[in-house]
This record gives C-alpha cells, structure tokens and sequence, in this order.
C-alpha cells in the first residue's frame, strides 16, 4: 500500500472514531435546541475529514513521493537511536518535577549526546552542565522567571 | 491616506527605535540566521524555538523579535543551500540550483555575498510596497463582519491546500481538517462544555499553540534527522571561505538588478497571497528569470548563473515579506511561519485581524518599521560574519540535536510550568514523525490549528446574527465575492492542469 494511503486510511479511522466521540459532548436543554451547538463543527469536520480521506485511498496517487510503500520509506532508518531519544524525552517530563530544572536537563544532554554516539567524557560534560546553568542563570536571574527546584529537596529538607 | 501612512510610520519609528526593540530585531536576525543555516531546520522551526523567550516581553517587541528571526531565517536557509547543497527548508530549494554549483566552481564567498545582497534588496523593496498596500487593506477590511472573517478563513485554509504542489491538494486539506479537529478539543468558549477532554484537567483549556508547534515542527525536524542518518556533507569547506571571497564586481550587480527589482514585485505579490509563501515566490521567481532570460544565458541556468542564484533569493525574502500583510491586516496567515506568528499574537492577548491597524498601531506599524532595520542589520551582519557562520555548519549533530530536543521541551514546561505538556508533545511528535514519513505536509495542520477557534466563533457570531441561515454566504456581496474567489483558488490545481494539458497539446501539434 501506498504511505500517502496508508495515512490517509489512518485519518478515516481517526475522523469515524471523532466523529462518534461527537456524540459524546453533553449538551444543555436548551442547546438541544440551537441549530449550532458544540457538537456541529465536530461532526461536520468529521465528514469532510472522512470525504478526503476516501479521496486520497480511492484516487490515484499523483505525488511520485507518495507511491512508494511506508515499509521502502523506513527501510535502513535509525529507529534504535530515535526510540532511545523519545523514551529519554518522556523520561525527562517525568523526572524534571522530582530533580529540578537543572540536574535533570543536564542529565538529558549527557544521555542524548551519548545515544548520537559521543562518547568524549570531556564533550558530555562540558556541552551540557554549562549550557543548563547559563540557561538558569538568564530565565531566573536576568529574565525573573521562577524555575521551581525538585520536590525531593523539599523532601530531603534541603531547601 | 498619505496623512494616516506617515503618522503611522512615525509610531512605528517610535516603537521600533527604542534601544530594547534595536536589541531584539539584531538578535532576531542573528538567531534566525543561526537556526536557518542548520539543515533540516527551517523558518517554522525558528520562529516557533524562539516564542519562549517572547512571552514576557512586551507584544510590540515580541513580533519585531519574532519577525527577526523569520527573515534571519530565510537568509539563513541560504548559507546551508549554497555551501552545502542541503537547503534548510523548501523555501531555499530553488536557490541551491545554482548557488551549489557556483560554490562548487569555487566562487562560494560570491554566491554567498549574491545571496546577502539579493536578500536584502527583495526584503527591503518589499517593505515599501508593503507600507502602502497594507494601510490600504487594513482600511478596507474594516467593514468586515463575523460571516466575511468566516469566509476568509475559508479562503486562507483552502488557499494552503491549493498551492500545496502536484498530487498534494486532498493531504494539506486532510491535515488542515485534523488540525481544525485538535483545535475543538477543551472548553467550548460559548457554551461552557467540554470536548474530548476524557476527564482530564489539563485538558480543559485546549491544546497549548506552542506545545503543538514545537513538537510538529522542531521535534520532528530534529527526529527526522536521526531517522534519515542525515550527515553534514563534507562535500566543501565552509571554514575555507575568506573576506575578499565575497567581493562581487560592477558588473555582476549591473547583471542581478534587473532581475532584483522584477522578482522583488513578483515575490511580494506571490506572498501576500494566503497560503502561497516563500516557496512559490522563489520559484516563480527562479522561473519568471529562466524564461526572460536570452538563451545564452539560459543555458548557464542550473550550473552556476548569477541570476539564477539572485532571483531565488530576492523572490524568498520579498514573499516572506508579504506574508506579512493577510496576518497584519486581515488576521490571516500567508504562510506556515506566519500561522506560528499568528498563534503568538493571540498568546500575547491580541485579537488578530483589521483591528489590529486600528487597535494596536504600534504593533502593526512596529513591525513594518522593523523589517527596514532588519534588513539592514541582515546584511551589514551577515555579510561580514558569513565566513563564521558557515563555520557552524561544522557543528556535530551529535551535539545539535539533543540542544534543539531540549530548547523545545525546555521553551514548553517554562511556560506551562507542567510536565504533563511533556508528556503529551512527546505523543503529538510521535504522531507527527509517522505522518511526515507518510508523506503528510504539517503547515497546514497547524494553520487549521490556529483558525479552528476563530473560525467556529465567527460561523456561531454570524449565524445569530442572519437567524441560523447560512444565506450570508451568498446574499452579502462581500462574502459572496470572497467565497468566489476561495472556488477559484480550490480549483486551482484543476485550472492548472488543464491549462498545462492544454499547452502541451498546443506545443505537440
């Protein structure tokens, strides 16, 4: 299949499943009785999502860069690295409140440098901790705004 | 007219020519110019890295940075295209076609100082033509009502679609439909209820702007590169450039100016179009020169012509300028960075649209007036710094790539203060990465984004008003004339291909 298809397929099934959560959204008595409501504009957009998407799966494909398969497309590509460099930018949302701005944005670099292949000790640390702390030192001492520290100094009575 | 022109020109010097806006609009240019030289990274990209820092500042000082960058940008994407052969974003495709191969015949101090020089006489006679053609729009449009607004974004959204290139139409239209959907999600700001936010808090106040441009764009271009095994190409020596290489002669200029002053207008008049933008300028631009050349000189076309490499780059910077007029006067983008911009606006708590020239004169006028002294820092800037510049196109994307993850995650929590918009730009890049590889265009997305809200509450004003029929669409001329132009420009792509047909047939017999 085609990967302008495949994405196409993706957004039909997309727009039928808004569509029925279109359904979903409460409505007042009262708005039970407009003809424009919070739900009009989401099942319209749900039928013309569904018309083009149908468009593009029935048509022909014209753009040449869309005929090719989505399996020729990802073939060869760096999915190892990438999928570290997600999980580490999920992990990062999720330490950030804990460890603070500081120590979890430099401990970010340090991993990111080192999935991309760096290996220099000298390069991980010299390319994050003085970038982060400039960071801090101009969004909290220059710019005023408050960077809050991680709940577990709070916790270990630190601060 | 003249009178209110040159009063608003004065308030645009004063809010312009104060020491903090000069700051901004040098580091404007100078970040845009920075962030568009990286491969793979273009003016969306910047302009969206960049509205963090925007926030608090003062709205005036926050576009006159904004708009910095958007140029610096463009001139940026330049240096990468030239040098490099590898153009940071569509819009500098066409200057590669024989920037690359004058580099390559060892002229890339040339090229470069062409492309500075070029840059800034398209932006710079761009802005002048700006400056009478948008008082006069913004006049216009102040007759308009909620059901014109209505139609207009119709326009700019059906626009994006149309100009999207070959085979692409029906996806841009599918992708501004997705963005139009992600916009519905939150509190309905009329009626108080709640769309598709499954119970969750952070839900409720809609999709943070800034969160869905940074993961459409920044994340997924820094992903992308990862994914490709994208490497810098060693092809040239960006530190073997030198001062004297960016000498250009007498006689060079008297060859590029023609050519600067027609793809200056024809740049401009492509990008006030909603949707059209800097790619269609340089290509129109690049094409318009092909065709008026002598055949001499078309031959050199392609391998290394001055022209060639000029009108590009005049056409890019003209049209990036006149993006500027639909978001100034009519609230509606022009491009996919001008939707980024639009997004800030609304940020900053300015209602976007012909009020605006009304309302908020400084803003309006800041800009404009900013654009003359970008312009100018651009090239005095630039052209001196060009061989440090492209130094930095030697930058490992061992290192450049986590920095552009972390800039953007960082630019998000400083705002929102909130992990779970983290969490949530990590899904929506996710889901962006697999719709770029199947091959979906994300500037239209975007643009739906940013007009969704609008849209919805200018159909619900419009349609109290003429008692829930949708007959404004053609009893008012106004709206009627805009909804036909929005039929022409949806058929477009059909005219076009007919018109081709056509051609082709003609030139067969």
């Amino acid at each position: 299949m085609a990967r302008e298809k495949l994405g196409a397929f993706l957004m039909l099934i997309f727009s039928v499943a808004y569509g029925v959560g279109a359904f979903s959204i409460p409505l007042s008595f009262l708005a039970q009785r407009e003809t424009f409501t919070s739900r009009t504009m989401p099942m319209a957009l749900s039928v013309i999502g569904i018309i083009f998407s149908l468009m593009i799966i029935i048509l022909p494909t014209i753009d040449e860069a869309g005929k090719e398969t989505f399996g020729t497309t990802i073939k060869g590509m760096e999915f190892k690295k990438t999928t570290y460099l997600i999980l580490l930018m999920i992990g990062y949302g999720l330490i950030m409140k804990w460890i603070g701005f500081i120590i979890a944005s430099a401990i970010f670099l340090i991993i990111g440098f080192r999935i991309l292949g760096e290996k220099r000790i000298k390069v991980l640390i010299l390319g994050s901790i003085p970038l982060v702390c400039a960071l801090w030192i101009i969004m909290s001492l220059l710019l005023g705004v408050y960077i809050a520290p991680g709940e577990i100094f709070y916790m270990m009575g630190i601060i | 007219m003249f009178e209110t022109m040159m009063s608003g020109m004065w308030t645009g010097m004063t809010a312009t020519f104060i020491p903090i806006n000069i700051m901004m609009v040098l580091f404007g240019c100078f970040m845009g110019s920075f962030i568009g030289m990286m491969p793979g990274l273009g003016p969306i990209t910047a302009v969206a890295l960049m509205i963090p820092i925007t926030y608090g500042l003062d709205p005036t000082t926050g576009m006159v940075l904004l708009s910095g960058v958007y140029y610096g940008a463009i001139f940026g994407g330049s240096t990468s295209s030239i040098l490099i052969n590898e153009p940071g974003e569509a819009a500098t495709v066409a200057t590669a076609i024989d920037g690359y191969p004058l580099a390559r015949q060892g002229k890339p101090g040339k090229a470069l100082a062409i492309a500075a020089y070029s840059s800034f006489s398209g932006g710079t006679i761009a802005v002048i033509i700006m400056m009478f053609f948008a008082p006069l729009l913004a006049s216009i449009s102040k007759g308009f009502q909620s059901v014109d607004y209505f139609a207009l974004m119709i326009l700019g959204l059906t626009a994006v679609s149309a100009f999207a290139g070959k085979g692409g139409f029906a996806k841009a239209m599918l992708m501004t439909i997705l963005g139009l959907m992600l916009s519905t999600v939150g509190t309905d700001q009329t009626s108080g209820t709640q769309r598709y936010t499954f119970g969750s808090l952070e839900l409720l106040d809609g999709i943070e702007f800034l969160m869905l441009a940074m993961a459409t764009f920044a994340l997924t271009e820094a992903l992308l590169l990862v994914l490709r095994r994208d490497e810098c190409s060693d092809s040239l020596n960006p530190k073997s450039i030198g001062f004297k290489d960016l000498k250009v002669t007498k006689k060079e200029f008297k060859l590029i100016a023609p050519t600067i002053a027609r793809s200056s207008i024809l740049g401009f008049l492509v990008g006030v179009l909603p949707g059209a933008g800097a790619t269609l300028g340089s290509f129109m631009s690049y094409g318009m020169e092909r065709n008026l050349a002598p055949k001499e000189e078309q031959e050199k076309f392609g391998k290394g012509s001055l022209r060639g490499l000029s009108a590009p780059e005049t056409g890019n910077n003209a049209a990036s300028t006149g993006s500027f007029v639909p978001l100034l006067t009519l609230g509606i983008p022009g491009s996919g960075t001008t939707a980024v911009m639009l997004g800030a606006l609304v940020a900053y708590g300015i209602e976007p649209g012909p009020r605006l020239f009304v309302d908020r004169p400084e803003v309006f006028w800041g800009v404009i007036m900013s654009m003359y002294l970008g312009n100018v820092f651009l090239l005095v800037l630039n052209l001196p710094l060009i061989p440090y510049f492209a130094r930095l196109l030697a930058i490992p994307r061992v290192i450049m790539i986590p920095c552009i993850l972390f800039f953007s995650l960082m630019g998000v929590y400083l705002i929102t203060f909130n992990s779970f918009d983290i969490q949530m730009m990590v899904i929506f890049c996710v889901v962006a990465l697999f719709l770029r590889l199947m091959n979906m265009p994300m500037a239209p997305l975007l643009l739906g984004f940013i007009l969704g809200g609008l849209m919805e509450d200018n159909l619900r004003r419009g349609l109290s008003i003429y008692d829930n029929s949708i007959s404004f669409m053609w009893e008012r001329p106004l709206t009627l004339g805009i909804n036909i132009v929005t039929l022409i420009v949806l058929f477009f792509p059909l005219i076009r291909s007919t018109l081709g047909g056509l051609k082709s047939r003609v030139m067969a017999s």
